[in-house]
């Protein structure tokens, strides 16, 4: 594996997390603020722009060449170890949250619809894997 | 397990990046395995020893808890 191939893929890792976070929060934002406000389509309009200019944002700034491909794995040991601990992470995390709405449940039923909650849930899910791999890849 | 990587690297008078790139792994690898948060493959340990031309046993040491 070339010198330059190791760089990409930290490159790649770090700004993968950075952007996970923000889609997190910006998905998080998207799923939480309609049910407090009872209210969801500008929300939902505004959150949807929000996350495609971010998206590109990421793209042109964090250098994603088409030329890096797609990879399940990332070929640096460290690199890969800390990316399945993260899938890990964000595996329990999704348990404990599905739990805690579990118990919640009842309350919740009314006010808030399948597509909230899936959003919710992916928002979690993308927060808690770019917290843990910028944790783990700390010096 | 404790590790003297560190210390061989400074009396090389490398940094990390050096390391890093000399034995083609991440600068991050090299961070955490001197820190002791990491514990690397014996591919990695071995292309360490033999950058320094050392022994494995001499980087690498077990402790009480291993």
């Amino acid at each position: 594996m070339s010198k330059q191939d190791i760089k990409t893929e930290e490159k790649f890792m770090s700004h993968n997390a950075w952007f996970s976070i923000f889609m997190g929060v910006t998905l998080l934002i998207i799923s939480v603020y309609p049910m407090l406000k009872q209210t969801s389509v500008p929300l939902l309009f505004i959150g949807g722009a929000a996350f495609i200019g971010s998206f590109f944002m990421f793209v042109i700034r964090g250098g994603f060449t088409w030329k890096l491909g797609y990879r399940l794995t990332y070929k640096d040991e460290f690199l890969n170890t800390i990316d399945t601990i993260a899938y890990k992470h964000v595996v329990l995390g999704l348990l404990f949250s599905m739990g805690a709405i579990f118990l919640l449940s009842d309350e919740l039923a009314l006010n808030v619809s399948h597509s909230m909650m899936a959003t919710f849930y992916l928002a979690l899910m993308c927060l808690i894997y770019g917290v843990s791999i910028i944790w783990q890849s700390r010096d | 397990m404790q590790n003297n990587i560190a210390k061989f690297r400074k009396d090389k008078g490398l940094s990390q990046q050096e390391l890093a790139d000399a034995i083609a792994v991440s600068r991050k690898t090299i961070s955490t395995v001197e820190t002791g948060r990491f514990i690397p493959s014996v591919i990695i340990a071995l292309k360490i020893a033999a950058h320094f031309e050392v022994a494995v046993e001499q980087l690498f040491t077990l402790d009480d808890n291993d």
